[in-house]
């Protein structure tokens, strides 16, 4: 079977899977004995083992095989989960994430065998202790013993189940083919259980059994059999002329069939045993139609609205909700961003010439039609935009994990806190926002948090505190990184400062708390004492700052010594499009994002004060530095005579987290949605301009980077 | 203008140039560069840019820089008249780029022996941006090296 058109299906399905298992077993290290977590894990692992069977990857379905063993025996309460099966598990995990870039590379699986995990997972699985002996977590037994005697139970009887689930609807169907004389069988499939690609046997009773009749009905659902959601048995009814003997045997000719049990279905079976299903939440499977192997004829049934089909286990129903998505490649997002950007320049020509020819003319209606246009073009942007947003959820996710590793090889004890992982942001963004907050994390796990018995002495909790806090505030998201452990200290990174000619001594002392922070965001000024793959490298801080300030964000750093510190990270909702506010310097034209203005101000020149030689106002006891941007740009003034003498200034007030500066302008033009274009790599510009824009007359206006400015 | 002879066919090795008149002298730039030949448009001032860059223009609906080539060689500034054009270069990976030049003349084509590899006898600014010299009907053309006008090392 060409399995190829399935590749992005099962790369994307089996990072899901991955992440589902991180989170699963991290939870399980914490609750051992929570059955819900055992089971999700189990099928998690199930179903990777299924899709790499499927797509023929034979080592990646040995491992999760294995390591599906393993859960096999913890769930049956043979074997108690502790600290040494967690790790071997994310080893695990970790070496199925390595084939799964290799598919992803080279649409092959490599050759990595990784023998050594299987064997540990097979000493596991034999009751021995792979690494340290007997630290086993204590006090797990009861909990499985109900689910696996339910089991058995099934296990021995072969129990026709073929009316167990059956829905009024699809009771309907058979009722019908029954009046119209046909004969109707119910027949309940046992697979044997060391049977590893079941939907592949599964689909080959099908395919027998349609030789002698029609399958009218399916439990569980085709799709669920096709995505290999059932146990080891699932039930058919058939519409056939045969005698059921003929569909029994028909049946076992396949392999590794154990069972086929049945009889012929009569409408008062109907009327009795089709007890009340249980209510399925209907939820609609949003698979590509053409899910492996689907043969035609037994997609039609599965075509309506399949109920998702009862499995057997009461533990189904606490199976996330799959919500109801598309899988949209991002470069149509991008391309479609692109033509609403510029359909937005158009508007804004259209809109530029109706202010421009000034007179009356215009109808009033043509007026309207333009609001009416803009109102649509904001509108569609949003949705755009809205499309473009995904939860920061799927980079932070791995973090937890991430922690757990470095609280081992740091021997540290230490806890992960994170809250807002739904808040939402560009997919561009949320692309590269990972290895920064990862440089964040590492930090505090590794400068930021003190030794466990330094933690003692100074009255704090033993296990260390990282926290990660998400929320959006107006136009940006901000992203909070930090712990309660030793905070920067200041005084060292000035002598560091001194020590790398950075700064006099006697400038040193001048530093303020934040110019002295800053020096940890420069290159290759590192503060570890000793060197660890951890960090400490040097290409710390540095590319945390260039990272996010590539994505148009900035961050700030607060600490106190002693007490721990904190990272905030403000990034931009969306790159594209964004409001601005217009205005002008001489006959130049500059856009300021309207996310960084705090308010507008017109200043009398004489209540310029000065503070130590430098100019700032006071707005409502708030004190100002001022810009004077004509000066900062090199605008060439015409009349320098008559800016002199100008006896009043118009003031933009900006802000930059905490800090706020006045943009001295001439002229205010207006708020518009400007379209953020590159102006290429070609010039150097000490990045006070963060991009040009296209405006409505076809001039190019460059947008001031209002961060940088102060 | 250079649409019609760029069709004509190239015999052998032969490789098409644009001459492009530059203060007094003619400069010839290899035409599988040219991406387009613009009038001069008005252009947007760039604050702090490299000195020779005048700017940034609007060519439908993207935002190109806009260099003066004059200033890059050192000659005198540009006089802007209706011969003044801005050649649109693409270059892989970095984008597009527009050169100011103070006219475009024709396009010719140079075969490797109608071209002589050029040796600054005086090392001057201009000399640094050629890379050989065209003879073309008893007139020469000087052979724009464009990598070198583009990369900018000084003002790094």
């Amino acid at each position: 079977m060409d399995v190829s058109q399935y590749l992005e299906i099962f790369i994307d399905e089996t990072s899901e899977h991955i992440q589902n298992l991180s989170d699963c077993i991290m939870s399980l290290e914490q609750e051992p004995d929570n059955k819900d977590t055992i089971n999700e894990i189990f099928r998690a692992a199930h179903s990777l083992k299924g899709m790499a069977g499927t797509m023929g990857f034979k080592r990646m379905q040995r491992l999760t095989h294995d390591m599906e063993n393993v859960f096999q025996e913890v769930r049956s309460d043979k074997i108690k989960v502790n600290s040494a099966m967690i790790d071997i598990l994310f080893q695990c995990l970790d070496a199925i994430e390595g084939y799964l870039d290799t598919v992803k590379n080279t649409s092959n699986e490599g050759t990595e065998e990784n023998e050594a995990i299987v064997n540990s997972l097979n000493v596991i699985l034999n009751g021995g202790d792979p690494g340290e002996g007997g630290a086993a977590a204590g006090g797990e037994t009861q909990a499985a013993a109900e689910e696996t005697k339910e089991e058995e139970k099934e296990e021995d009887g072969f129990a026709m189940k073929f009316l167990k689930n059956v829905t009024e609807e699809d009771k309907e169907t058979i009722k019908k083919s029954i009046s119209s004389g046909n004969k109707v069988y119910g027949m309940t499939v046992y697979i044997d259980k060391n049977c590893l690609l079941k939907s592949a046997r599964a689909f080959l009773v099908f395919k027998a059994i349609e030789d002698l009749g029609n399958i009218i009905y399916y439990d569980p659902s085709s799709q669920d059999i096709e995505d290999e959601k059932f146990e080891f048995d699932f039930s058919i009814c058939i519409e056939s002329e045969h005698e059921f003997d003929e569909l029994v045997a028909a049946a076992k000719t396949v392999s590794e069939i154990e069972e086929a049990v049945g009889k012929q279905i009569e409408e008062a079976d109907l009327e009795a045993k089709a007890a009340p299903a249980p209510q399925e939440e209907k939820k609609e499977e949003e698979k590509p139609a053409a899910a492996p192997p689907a043969p035609a004829p037994a997609a039609k049934p599965a075509a309506k609205p399949a109920g998702k089909a009862a499995t057997n286990k009461p533990a189904a129903s606490n199976k996330p909700v799959t919500s109801r998505t598309v899988r949209v490649d991002i470069e149509k997002l991008d391309t479609l961003m692109n033509q609403v950007s510029e359909l937005i320049i158009a508007k804004n020509s259209i809109v530029s010439i109706s202010n421009m020819e000034g007179d009356t003319t215009h109808s009033q209606s043509f007026t309207e039609q333009i609001e009416y246009l803009e109102r649509i073009t904001t509108g569609l942007h949003e949705s755009v935009m809205k499309a473009r947003m995904v939860p920061i959820e799927s980079v932070v996710n791995k973090f937890p994990r991430m922690i757990r590793d470095l609280s081992k090889t740091l021997q540290k004890p230490m806890e992960l806190v994170m809250t807002g992982e739904e808040t939402e942001l560009d997919r561009t963004v949320v692309d590269q926002i990972g290895d920064p907050l990862q440089h964040l994390l590492r930090n505090s796990a590794d400068h930021g948090l003190e030794m466990p018995d330094v933690r003692a002495q100074r009255g704090k909790p033993e296990t260390g505190r990282i926290f990660l806090n998400a929320f959006q505030e107006g136009n940006n998201v901000i992203i909070e990184v930090g712990d309660d452990g030793n905070g920067i200290d200041t005084q060292s990174v000035k002598e560091k400062a001194i020590e790398r000619g950075l700064v006099t001594p006697e400038q040193a002392e001048n530093l303020s708390q934040k110019e002295i922070i800053d020096f940890l965001f420069m290159p290759s000024f590192s503060m570890a004492k000793k060197i660890s793959d951890i960090s400490g490298r040097g290409v710390g801080l540095d590319v945390v700052k260039s990272g996010i300030e590539a994505l148009g964000g900035d961050v700030e750093v607060k600490t106190t010594l002693g007490e721990g510190s904190k990272f905030t990270v403000r990034l931009p909702l969306t790159l594209a499009i964004i409001q601005a506010l217009m205005i002008e310097i001489e006959d130049e034209k500059y856009a300021i994002p309207l996310g960084s203005i705090q308010n507008i101000e017109n200043i009398e020149v004489d209540e310029i004060k000065y503070v130590q030689a430098k100019e700032v106002i006071t707005v409502r006891g708030s004190v100002y530095p001022l810009i004077r941007l004509d000066e900062i740009l090199d605008v060439e003034r015409k009349d320098p005579e008559a800016e002199k003498n100008k006896t009043s200034l118009t003031v933009v007030i900006v802000r930059k987290g905490d800090n706020f500066a006045g943009l001295v302008v001439d002229r205010l033009m207006g708020q518009q949605e400007i379209v953020i274009k590159s102006m290429g790599d070609y010039i150097n510009n000490n990045k006070m301009i963060s991009g040009a824009t296209i405006l409505g007359d076809g001039e190019v206006a460059l947008i001031l980077d209002a961060n940088t400015l102060m | 203008m250079a649409g019609e002879n760029a069709l004509t066919t190239l015999d052998g090795d032969k490789k098409q140039y644009i001459v492009v008149k530059i203060g007094s002298e003619q400069y010839g730039i290899d035409i599988s560069f040219i991406d387009n030949i613009v009038r001069m448009q008005s252009i947007t001032r760039v604050p702090k840019a490299q000195e020779y860059f005048n700017g940034i223009i609007n060519l439908r609906g993207e935002v190109l820089p806009v260099m003066s080539v004059r200033k890059r060689m050192g000659l005198p500034d540009d006089e802007f008249n209706n011969n003044t054009r801005i050649i649109i270069l693409k270059i892989e990976e970095r984008g597009g780029l527009g050169i100011i030049v103070d006219q475009v003349k024709e396009v010719v084509e140079l075969g490797p022996n109608e071209i002589d590899n050029y040796s600054p006898e005086t090392k001057d600014e201009k000399g640094d941006f050629i890379k050989g010299i065209g003879k073309n009907n008893n007139q020469l053309i000087s052979l724009l090296d464009l990598n070198a006008i583009i990369d900018d090392k000084e003002s790094m």
